[in-house]
């Protein structure tokens, strides 16, 4: 599923225990590091070890990368990689321990933006750049969010979606025609839905998600560009404008008027959006992956998808909402980085991007791809929207006790019933919370803005 | 009279949620959604099949065993022998060893697991269960330690000093008299830590990542996740994590119940 | 010689196991920063838990938790009571009490996380018994939820009370419960008056246990049930550390927060270590 799908908080890692210097013990030694000696090693003979996530968002990732590793062993028998999937809950924590005693992993994977930089000014990433000279990533899609200062940081592998899922035949059952365009007909075509017996909209807010992809949908439409979030993270703008935090408003209007199921607040996402696939629900959001599945379900015939309903005044109420959600990036302690680039670059071969799409039916991260392999109508529908230009994620753009403090819980206020100014309080307090207690992390935020 | 109806109403509370996790489990996901509640209207054994051939419960369930197994023999091993010393034994620092290992007994695991996870970084242990089984071994020494400190004080000096006299080692003696008579203490805390282990959550979520390595209970967490859509299967593999302990709890009661009284005051 | 060998396993187990740790988190708790911009901050992250809203209400939801010790305390008495008085089938009785507690907490969490839903098998129940004006949202309130998580504690933790109270209660010698008997008490005086006031001891130690339990052993069932949610309404410290450290990478904050769980178990744990009382042995025999 989507990467906020089913994580708990994207952010910056942070802060060092000492517990380096305590468990100072055993000199930490890098996994990795075959015949090779020096930084960059030798490409001809690694072992390398890669931290993956990808099975969330994309069921059949798990096996199509383990196939495409037997795959490059064959072609490079020198080479060996171990790969450790790993959880959503503690993809971050994880990683920033490993990054603190500089052992664990070759090629590791964060949430893009965020995640990957702050890791990246911490110093544990070896830029992407470096490695793989320009005319050889000049397809990759979504670069843009992990670059910092000119450096590629990360690989995008994969480009998600977030479109809004609705069921034709509830729609008719309800004398509904068309879609909601505005956030004005997506609360008339509640009420109609209402009226016809049918749950407008079923998703799941008790591990935040509904709350956090409100943000991403909503929480843009009042920004000309993300710079202006940025200036409001570091404490430039002031968050509780609703420029920022209006949002919160229709989130509100949403609860209260009933177009959200009665049992949001216990439900999980996946829980909540259930009710869609089981045709409980008219309408809901769902990733690419996720949507595909419904159309199966359901029979494609009954399953459209919209973008958000424009609610916003700013421009970036008009671009839609996709991301590479996870990236690949190498570690600075590698022994192999060259081997590693290599296999990374490997993954972007046209026949391994066929091979992703087929095996997974989420979009590969490159414009190589063939949008003729799509077969259906509703995936190229899903290309059509997530190739469309200047598409922005704006979690990506949080720190991760933000999103977990700010963005989840505050969402929760309100599907929890409370009212909007304890939601925007909530949300404030989270960012001050980050701002007091990370300054050099504040400090490599804000030179990243003023880029 | 007042008190059956008390004692009745307890144990229909105590066994309502695990009666309903069985019901639940034998329901389709159709059925469930229709009725949560009440029994169901075509029983069916299918999420017990998927259970067992779609979910890797009977992985996790193996990796369970596994570190149960070796955790309790490493940790009952370790604990006897520095019992024997403690309880027979003179040497300096005796009574901060029995203190501490009392203290320890207490202390949550949460407090010590982000020191011990870089550890396990460090020793690149973490997701192989030899990561769980080493701080499970670590964890379990306190309780067994007590116990058999206790038990083995009970032991008849006299046994002791005519095994000596007979030229016996102290290993020796330890196998051959002290062993032998502390078969119910050895059954409680083995018992006991059995279920401890296999119970644990936090530590198995921090060190195994990988869905393959996981134990049954951080497994099943997964699931919440995974196939929420679907609580009959869910609730189908939760109460495959609790038939063995249930069923291991009905045949060691009494050795349980005497590992959870221990040395308490009259 | 061999008394400091057969005890170097264990030394060497405990040392790694909780000393080193122990003394990890304690010191690494006076850091902040990048792994290469380590800073002594001395009490700031301290200072930035109190600051922390979370923390503080973490920190109230073990306090709030803490009321359900009695509750248990009280339940498990009665009940035991009653064992002891020789009810038809008692044995049955008790097994069924005691089984909630040995069962692992992550697999009947699921089973409570599925019960309270707001449109789940408790309350439809309580509507189907015309009692739908007490079904909450038992999971997705804020002010409930962490009663919620108690109620599963509750649920679990009393049969431990009732049979640690039952034996208690059959190593009594009758002697006193016939005489007060013979006197013509009621069955309530018996209790009250000669019964339980016998058990004091054991009822400090189960109460200090529960204590130490609802302080710092309740993680599953946070993770499992409510999730710390909404809004971290649940979250309790054990929660707050595995999250800021294990999830947010916020380290510094987690393991500060480890030392204020550890220095509030600790006080509890030296009570528990007076009550248990080590054992006396004045030398060994070898």
């Amino acid at each position: 599923m989507f990467g906020q799908g089913s994580r708990r908080t994207a952010g910056i890692a942070i802060a060092a225990a000492v517990a380096v210097a305590a468990a100072g013990c055993t000199a930490s030694s890098p996994s990795g590091g075959g015949g090779a000696s020096g930084g960059a090693g030798n490409a001809e003979k690694a072992n390398l070890t890669y931290w993956y996530w990808g099975e969330s968002d994309a069921p059949g990732a798990n096996n199509w990368m383990k196939a495409r590793i037997a795959d490059y062993q064959k072609l490079h028998p020198g080479v060996k990689i171990k790969l450790v999937p790993q959880s959503t809950d503690t993809l971050i924590g994880a990683f920033t321990t490993a990054a603190q005693t500089k052992s664990g992993p070759d090629i590791a994977t964060q949430w893009a933006t965020i995640p990957v930089l702050s890791q990246a000014w911490s110093g544990a990433v070896a830029p992407v750049s470096d490695y793989v000279p320009e005319n050889q990533r000049s397809q990759w899609i979504g670069t843009q969010e992990n670059t910092d200062k000119g450096k590629l940081y990360a690989v995008p592998l994969y480009v998600i979606g977030v479109p809004l899922a609705y069921n034709k035949a509830l729609f008719a059952k309800a004398n509904i025609t068309d879609p909601p365009r505005t956030f004005d007909d997506l609360l008339g075509d509640c009420r109609k839905l209402k009226a016809a017996g049918v749950t407008p909209i079923g998703m799941g807010n008790k591990d935040g998600y509904f709350g956090a992809w409100f943000f991403s949908n909503f929480g843009k439409q009042n920004l000309d560009s993300t710079e202006e979030l940025k200036k409001a993270i570091i404490g430039k703008a002031d968050i509780t404008d609703p420029k920022y935090t209006g949002f919160y408003e229709p989130m509100h209007q949403l609860k209260s008027n009933g177009c959200l199921n009665d049992d949001i607040a216990s439900l999980t996402l996946d829980q909540g959006m259930a009710k869609f696939g089981s045709g409980q629900a008219a309408m809901a959001w769902g990733t690419d992956g996720i949507v595909n599945g419904w159309a199966q379900k359901l029979g494609a015939d009954k399953v459209g998808i919209t973008r958000t309903p424009k609610w916003g005044t700013g421009k970036l109420a008009d671009v839609y909402n996709t991301t590479q959600s996870s990236s690949a990036f190498i570690t600075s302690w590698s022994q192999n980085k060259k081997a590693a680039a290599q296999f990374l670059l490997f993954l972007h071969e046209p026949k391994n991007l066929k091979s992703w799409y087929e095996a997974t039916g989420i979009f590969p991260a490159d414009k190589q791809f063939q949008p003729s392999s799509i077969k259906d109508d509703l995936g190229r529908q899903m290309w059509d929207l997530d190739s469309s230009d200047g598409a922005v994620w704006l979690e990506n753009y949080l720190p991760p006790s933000v999103d977990g403090d700010g963005n989840l819980a505050a969402g929760q206020v309100i599907t929890s019933g409370g009212s909007v100014a304890e939601a925007v309080d909530t949300f404030r307090k989270a960012v001050e919370k980050w701002r007091s207690q990370n300054p050099v992390e504040v400090k490599n935020y804000t030179a990243w803005a003023a880029q | 009279m007042w008190r059956q109806v008390l004692l009745i109403a307890v144990t229909i509370a105590a066994l309502a949620p695990l009666s309903f996790m069985l019901l639940t489990s034998l329901k389709t996901p159709q059925d469930y959604a229709e009725h949560p509640l009440g029994l169901p209207s075509s029983p069916t054994l299918s999420n017990y099949v998927s259970a067992l051939t779609e979910v890797p419960t009977l992985r996790w369930a193996v990796n369970s065993l596994a570190v149960t197994v070796v955790a309790v023999l490493v940790s009952s091993t370790i604990a006897a022998l520095a019992a024997y010393a403690v309880a027979f034994g003179r040497f300096r620092g005796r009574s901060i060893v029995l203190s501490s290992a009392i203290g320890f007994i207490m202390v949550p695991p949460v407090v010590l697991l982000l020191p011990m996870f870089v550890v396990m970084v460090n020793l690149h242990l973490v997701n192989r269960l030899w990561s769980v089984m080493l701080f499970y071994s670590c964890l379990l020494v306190p309780f067994a330690m007590f116990f058999l400190v206790n038990f083995f004080q009970s032991v008849p000096r006299e046994l002791i000093e005519a095994s000596v006299m007979d030229g016996a080692g102290p290993l020796r003696t330890l196998r051959s008299v002290v062993l032998p008579l502390s078969r119910p203490a050895l059954v409680t805390i083995a018992v006991v830590n059995a279920v401890w282990a296999w119970n644990e959550l936090l530590v198995a979520l921090v060190f195994l990542q990988d869905e393959s390595q996981r134990t049954l209970m951080a497994g099943l967490t997964l699931l919440q996740g995974r196939y929420v859509s679907n609580q009959p299967l869910v609730l189908s593999v939760a109460v495959l994590s609790i038939v063995p302990v249930a069923v291991f709890y009905l045949f060691t009661q009494r050795s349980f119940v005497r590992g959870l009284t221990a040395g308490m005051g009259k | 010689m061999w008394p400091y060998l057969f005890v170097l396993p264990a030394v060497v187990a405990m040392g790694f196991g909780f000393v080193f740790p122990l003394v990890s988190v304690v010191r690494n708790s006076l850091y902040a920063g990048t792994f290469y911009q380590i800073q002594y901050v001395g009490l700031g992250n301290f200072r930035a838990l109190v600051d922390d809203d979370v923390f503080v209400h973490s920190l109230t939801n073990n306090l709030r938790l803490l009321l359900t010790v009695p509750v248990m305390t009280v339940l498990a008495l009665l009940i035991a009571v009653v064992l002891h008085d020789g009810v038809r089938a008692w044995r049955v009785h008790r097994s069924a009490v005691f089984l909630p507690y040995i069962l692992p907490a992550a697999g009947i969490g699921l089973a409570f996380g599925a019960l309270l839903q707001f449109n789940g098998a408790l309350n439809q129940a309580l509507r189907v018994l015309h009692l739908g004006f007490l079904a909450q949202d038992w999971l997705g309130s804020p002010r409930l939820a962490i009663w919620s998580v108690g109620g599963v504690v509750v649920w679990q933790q009393l049969g431990f009370g009732v049979v640690v109270f039952l034996a208690a209660l059959l190593s009594l010698p009758n002697e006193v419960v016939e005489a007060a008997r013979v006197d013509g008490a009621s069955w309530w005086q018996i209790q009250t008056q000669v019964q339980i006031p016998q058990l004091r001891s054991t009822i400090e130690f189960f109460v200090v246990t529960e204590a130490i339990t609802v302080l710092s052993w309740v993680f599953t069932y946070v993770y499992v049930v409510t999730g710390g949610g909404p809004a971290n309404s649940s979250s309790v410290m054990e929660f707050y550390i595995w999250r800021n450290g294990f999830a947010q990478g916020s380290v510094g904050l987690a393991n500060a927060a480890a030392v204020v769980v550890l220095v509030l178990a600790a006080v509890l744990i030296v009570v528990y270590l007076r009550l248990r009382r080590a054992p006396e042995n004045p030398g060994g025999v070898l």
